[in-house]
């Protein structure tokens, strides 16, 4: 399964959990715009953690969190290896 | 088995608490710089429920990597005690800043990014159970203790209002005060100090680490299901 494929995938899954109603994901949706809240973002990134090992905000100088969709998946695509 | 990650493990307050909660039946890890001879004589008569893994916690850059560390060897963390803290002793008008600096980074600042990471997967699989241990010197004062009673202050502020974020996803966050106890951080105590505090204690006398590990167990516990962002004052009534 692709790092766009296990991100989106978590992303519905929490959703469910959280009983957020999504709308589609475009890589151009903002995250605001998602329906989650900072809590579910929280267990978005501690989920992918598990999953991917890596934690991108963590190793990232920079503080901001991501604004889109698509920017949050190539955050996790873009991990140095 | 439930897994426990406690700071400052190696001596004193850690040292009970750890010891206690592995008897207890909990899977303890014991985190400090180094593993002493009393927290390795545990470590051998606990059945391997008590473990030792090493973290100078004042390098904040190592802390995510060691929160993850813990996990992939031991799995979900269920509870954590912040107890690990520095008890520099000075007047503020000449202490050295990196003294202070020391202080404060060890005190809140670690802990805080250690929950944070720890934390976060709590909230992932929807239970955990977060202790700080604070201090009595958090509410009231104590002449020499201004940047220690600072970073206890800062404990039971943080407390509260984590308990509100993470409530909701079945995590409780609470504070525990200590008052002052016999261990290697308060051996500047003089023995007339200490009995002037016992005098003045409601019970006449001093707490001990045991009577703190046992409220940590109580937290952690069944009893523990419905408390959340409180403190709790362990004094032999000196603040009563």
């Amino acid at each position: 399964m692709s790092v766009r494929l296990k991100v989106t995938e978590a992303i519905k899954q929490i959703a469910k959990e959280q009983h957020v109603t999504l709308p589609e994901l475009t890589d151009g949706l903002s995250l605001h715009e998602t329906g989650f809240d900072s809590l579910a973002f929280a267990i978005l990134v501690a989920r992918l953690e598990d999953e991917l090992g890596v934690d991108p905000f963590t190793i990232s100088e920079d503080a901001a969190f991501p604004a889109t969709v698509g920017d949050f998946v190539r955050a996790y695509e873009n991990v140095p290896a | 088995m439930h897994n426990v990650l406690v700071t400052g493990g190696s001596r004193g307050i850690g040292l009970a608490i750890a010891t206690r909660l592995a008897g207890a039946g909990y899977n303890v890890i014991a985190v400090a710089r180094r593993e002493t001879e009393e927290l390795a004589a545990a470590v051998r008569a606990s059945e391997k429920r008590l473990h030792f893994r090493a973290c100078d916690l004042a390098v904040i850059d190592a802390i995510p990597a060691f929160a993850k560390l813990v996990r992939d060897e031991f799995g979900a963390i269920y509870g954590l005690v912040n107890n690990a803290g520095l008890g520099t002793e000075g007047l503020l008008a000449t202490m050295h800043n990196s003294e202070i600096e020391a202080l404060v980074q060890l005190n809140v600042l670690s802990p805080i990014i250690l929950t944070k990471y720890i934390a976060r997967h709590m909230m992932a699989d929807g239970a955990g159970r977060i202790i700080n241990i604070s201090s009595i010197i958090a509410s009231t004062g104590y002449n020499g203790l201004s940047v220690y009673g600072a970073t206890k202050a800062a404990a039971t502020g943080f407390t509260r209002s984590l308990a509100r974020e993470v409530g909701k996803l079945g995590i409780t966050v609470n504070a525990i005060a200590p008052g002052f106890i016999d261990t290697e951080l308060t051996h500047n105590l003089s023995d007339e100090g200490r009995k002037r505090i016992a005098g003045r204690s409601a019970l006449r006398r001093l707490p001990d680490t045991e009577d703190v590990a046992r409220m940590v167990e109580y937290l952690l516990g069944e009893g523990g299901r419905n408390v959340t962002g409180t403190v709790f004052t362990i004094d032999a009534g000196n603040t009563a």
